[in-house]
């Protein structure tokens, strides 16, 4: 895995649902440490770029290479040892604000980062989260909440990309301020983000926006 | 203590005279269930005929190779039962459903016939069909309970399924919680029969061993040898069901293939 390799390549990549493309010929070039922003009407396949990097979308055409890697069957599981992402409307599973952040630490891919969880009181305060809120269940949480929470939980995940989707539609301006301000400190970190905030878009070095006539989006600029 | 009373042709016919009181009731409260009730003692009766005369046969040869492939044929049908039940395609989960069934039946029945009552003939009908019979129908019940609640909650919570799979899980502990309330589900009515059992109603084996002639501590001593079977049983079969076809139901990249499901 060399150092030049793009954090995130995409090549060419055709999606298709029940036999309707959904994306198709879409090709983007993320460098490491970049923060880039999808954009675009809804349908037009922003979430799947993400899902696709994660593997957990397999497209019918193209591919897609993470810090050199071709995500396949075979590599996807180290693949995503380099990844965190939150969902739009994430769920992070049963169980309280605390459990849902301590479980990824199960996993034997993370066994290293246990040390992290130390942190998660520095986090709840970056991301302006009452302390008492780790108590309780996610299902009782605001959506707000529930994306700050989720935001930590990929922050103690300590990964090189994130993959965010619309991960601040639900925080109101001074939160979106203070996790965009948080994200942009983090220098080597590379953001590929669907969003459609504009506040948001500051954050990024490039807004790259879909269209829904699957062309590709970066022949185009 | 006597042995069992034969009921005679006109005895059971008379006992077929109690089904007026249900009729009256249904017909007087035009509940819509008449037909169905009416099918429903046909067959049970038709049914019970045939396995009585076919276990009469059975039993008379009492030939080892004819119980066993009698309990195959009943584990083949539980099988197609369970994976029908569950809505799932049988050319992917019928071998692997079977083979649970099969370890569930068998190494209970084995321990039951052997070790517990010292029987020299392990597949002697008499003990090998009735135990093997009862601990099967529960196996059936607990993997349709299994099978259904694993898949169909991956499904439905696909996001957290692959928010974990987002964290760094291998499938193996990605599939840890769905796994572990599958179990749950399924081991949970023996776990609550065993708990209840003889507080609310004498339970079968007991009964049958009763009025076949036992006293009532030896009828206790059979319904907790079978417990124990049926516990150990069902939670070897739902495991097995689980665990065998969990393999060829994820793709390679730890996605659920959702043409496992029957349309």
């Amino acid at each position: 895995m060399s150092e030049n390799n793009p954090a995130i390549d995409i090549e060419n990549l055709g999606v298709a649902y029940d036999g309707r493309w959904v994306l198709r010929g879409f090709s983007l070039r993320v460098a490491r440490g970049e923060k880039v922003t999808l954009t675009g009407p809804s349908g037009v396949g922003k979430s799947t770029v993400l899902r696709c990097v994660l593997g957990l979308v397999v497209p019918q055409e193209g591919e897609v290479r993470v810090l050199g890697r071709t995500v396949d069957g075979r590599s996807v599981w180290e693949v995503r040892k380099d990844l965190a992402y939150v969902a739009q409307e994430p769920d992070l599973g049963p169980g309280t604000a605390r459990e849902v952040i301590e479980r990824p630490f199960s996993y034997r891919a993370n066994a290293h980062l246990r040390a992290n969880i130390e942190r998660i009181g520095e986090w709840f305060e970056r991301f302006r989260l009452p302390p008492d809120l780790l108590d309780k269940d996610m299902g009782t949480l605001s959506g707000g909440e529930k994306q700050r929470v989720a935001l930590v939980s990929v922050m103690l995940l300590d990964r090189p990309i994130l993959l965010l989707d619309e991960a601040s539609s639900a925080l109101d301006p001074a939160n979106k301020q203070t996790v965009t301000d948080a994200l942009r400190s983090a220098r080597d970190l590379t953001v590929l983000s669907v969003s459609h905030d504009v506040e948001w878009r500051a954050l990024s070095n490039r807004t790259i926006e879909l269209a829904p006539t699957a062309r590709t989006p970066e022949n185009e600029a | 203590m006597n042995d069992i009373v034969p009921i005679t042709p006109w005895g059971l016919a008379a006992g077929y005279l109690l089904l007026l009181l249900p009729l009256a009731i249904l017909l007087h409260q035009r509940v819509p269930i008449l037909r169905q009730s009416a099918l429903a003692v046909v067959r049970m009766t038709v049914q019970l005929l045939f396995v009585g005369l076919y276990l009469q046969v059975v039993f008379r040869w009492n030939n080892p190779w004819l119980n066993l492939a009698w309990l195959l044929v009943m584990i083949s049908v539980a099988d197609g039962s369970i994976v029908r039940g569950c809505k799932l395609r049988a050319r992917r989960f019928a071998a692997p459903v079977a083979l649970a069934l099969l370890a569930g039946t068998a190494i209970p029945v084995l321990v039951f016939i052997g070790p517990i009552l010292h029987r020299p003939n392990w597949l002697d009908a008499q003990y090998v069909i009735p135990i093997g019979g009862m601990i099967l129908g529960n196996c059936l019940r607990a993997d349709i309970i299994g099978l259904r609640t694993f898949y169909e909650s991956i499904a439905k919570g696909e996001k957290a399924y692959s928010q974990s799979l987002a964290q760094g899980a291998r499938l193996h502990e990605a599939i840890r919680p769905y796994f572990r309330d599958a179990l749950e589900a399924a081991l949970l009515p023996t776990v609550a029969s065993m708990a209840t059992i003889g507080l609310v109603a004498l339970p079968g084996m007991m009964t049958g061993t009763i009025l076949a002639g036992a006293p009532p501590f030896t009828a206790v001593k059979y319904q907790i040898a079978i417990m124990i079977a049926i516990f150990s049983g069902t939670s070897v079969t739902v495991f097995l069901a689980i665990w065998l076809t969990a393999r060829g139901s994820f793709n390679a990249h730890g996605i659920l293939d959702r043409t496992i499901f029957r349309k």
